[in-house]
């Protein structure tokens, strides 16, 4: 156990728990833009049924959610330098925050393919059609027509998901990535003071979720436009 | 003109079109009248290729294809050629009634913006829709957005337009207004081919008439010929079933 209760400790950790908050989004943010490229990329197979690729996509995609976050973290942190040391590729210098990255980013995607491919699926068949039918090819039905509206139905989803992984980002400090947490723990180290440590983290990783929520509901608001918004009156 | 030379197709073992012809003039509007499940909506999509049927041939203006062996390419040409106004609209709901009748002029025509918008909202006008160009789909009612699925493929100027039961899915106080605007852009020479099931508009705004029934056409001629003088036994049977109140001299 650590020494006794400081409420004041609480908030003298918050600002240098906080000047790692930009680790924490930058992990975020670079797992969610590799997620979308690789959740696109894994759904595209499914989506047009492509045998081979279809089959691939369909076990990535059950092996990510059949296993848990840091065991996926753990596995590329000590098997990705494996694997590429036998193509020659030296990656003992590379910084575990890229692994981190990488993990997160596959792992989003994994999800984020099932959700666009589920959301594609959504919009109705007629709307191909007619694009077709006014003499669009195949991909401008696709981008211009289906993908927007594609998109619009699955950021709900794709939000929550968002949200879920700012959590999970906090798993990086087991490989040794000084992000928020990782800061805390040494800080709680330091200074035997934990609980208050843990209750600045919570603080922060609330509110940052409370931020990302609302910037996503009214995002959701402003995309979900075209949806019926009063009646018909005629 | 436009011509179809026996057209087949079947869906697994089911032959639903059993070798159809049909030439439709230029300015010419040719109602397809049929039972249901008699294959109308299934021709209409074999001419734009939304189904590729198994054999046959179709040429549209100076495009000839054949339907077995037609490529992307031939495809696309001839659906540059066509428009289609579908059952239940099929508008783009992401987009305002304007940009769904902009969409094909600007990606698929190329059209600068600003031309494109001004010709589509001459068109709105036309259709009756001018007060709702920046309204989305979901905002309208059924008879409003038959009028911009209208007005989208009007818009293309098309060699041909087919409408797929454009009334059928609309409140019966909502279909006067749509078969109106049909009558006004048949009136302006615009050649179309027309599956409906009302009788009365059939027979007012038809040039030629072709009954079909279970894959083949049966019998076809001037509405005056087929709505009052029918020959086969399978049309005079349709029309005394669906029309029961009209005369025939049968
Ligand atoms: N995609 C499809 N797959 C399998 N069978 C189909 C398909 N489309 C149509 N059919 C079948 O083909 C036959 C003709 O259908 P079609 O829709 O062309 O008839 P229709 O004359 O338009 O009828 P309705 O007046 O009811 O619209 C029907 O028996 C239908 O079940
Ligand atoms: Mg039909």
């Amino acid at each position: 156990m650590g020494k006794s209760f400081d409420l004041n400790l609480v908030f003298d950790f918050l600002p240098k728990l906080l000047s790692y908050l930009h680790i924490t989004l930058l992990i975020l943010v670079g797992a969610v833009l590799i997620g979308l490229l690789v959740g696109f990329l894994a759904a595209l197979p499914r989506i047009y049924n492509i045998p081979v690729l279809r089959t691939l996509s369909a076990i990535y995609v059950s092996f990510i959610r059949g296993t848990p976050i840091l065991i996926q973290l753990f596995l590329v942190y000590y098997g990705l330098p494996e694997l590429l040391k036998t193509i020659q590729i030296d990656v003992t210098h590379m910084s575990s925050l890229v692994f981190v990255i990488i993990t997160y980013g596959f792992s989003i995607g994994a999800l984020f393919s099932e959700i666009i491919r589920a959301a594609v699926s959504a919009v109705d068949r007629g709307q191909t059609e007619a694009a077709y039918a006014i003499g669009m090819t195949p991909i401008a039905a696709f981008v211009r027509i289906v993908l927007p509206q594609a998109l619009t139905i699955a950021f709900p989803n794709f939000a929550n998901l968002v949200i879920s992984y700012l959590k999970d980002t906090s798993l990086a400090f087991y490989i040794g990535v000084m992000d928020m947490t990782g800061r805390g723990q040494t800080l709680g180290t330091a200074t035997n003071h934990f609980l208050e440590v843990y209750i600045s983290l919570a603080i922060i990783y609330y509110a940052v979720c409370i931020l990302l929520e609302k910037c996503f509901s009214l995002l959701e608001t402003r995309m979900l436009r075209y949806e019926r918004q009063f009646p018909v009156s005629q | 003109m436009i011509r179809l030379k026996n057209i087949k197709k079947s869906f697994g073992k089911q032959m639903v079109l059993k070798g159809i012809d049909l030439t439709v003039e230029k300015g010419e509007v040719v109602v397809i009248l049929g039972p249901s499940g008699s294959g109308k909506t299934t021709l209409l999509r074999c001419i734009n290729f939304l189904e590729r049927a198994d054999s046959g041939a179709i040429t549209i203006g100076d495009l000839s294809v054949d339907c077995h062996r037609a490529t992307k390419k031939e495809i696309l040409a001839l659906r540059r050629k066509t428009a289609m106004v579908f059952q239940h609209y099929n508008l783009f709901k992401h987009k305002t009634v304007l940009e769904n009748v902009m969409e094909g002029l600007v990606v698929v025509q190329k059209w600068p913006v600003e031309r494109a918008k001004e010709r589509s909202l001459q068109i709105l006008e036309k259709v009756g829709l001018s007060q709702q160009i920046d309204m989305y789909p979901s905002q309208l009612s059924g008879g409003q957005q038959q009028r911009v699925g209208i007005a989208r493929a009007l818009a293309l100027n098309p060699e041909v337009i087919l409408f797929d039961e454009p009334t059928s899915a609309l409140d019966p106080e909502l279909v006067g207004e749509v078969l109106s605007v049909i009558q006004k852009i048949a009136r302006e020479g615009i050649t179309m081919i027309v599956v409906t099931h009302e009788m009365g508009f059939a027979r007012d705004i038809s040039d030629h008439v072709v009954f079909m029934d279970n894959g083949v056409v049966v019998e076809e001629g001037k509405p005056n010929e087929i709505f009052h003088a029918p020959k086969e036994e399978r049309t005079k049977q349709f029309l005394k079933r669906i029309t029961p109140e009209w005369r025939y001299s049968i």
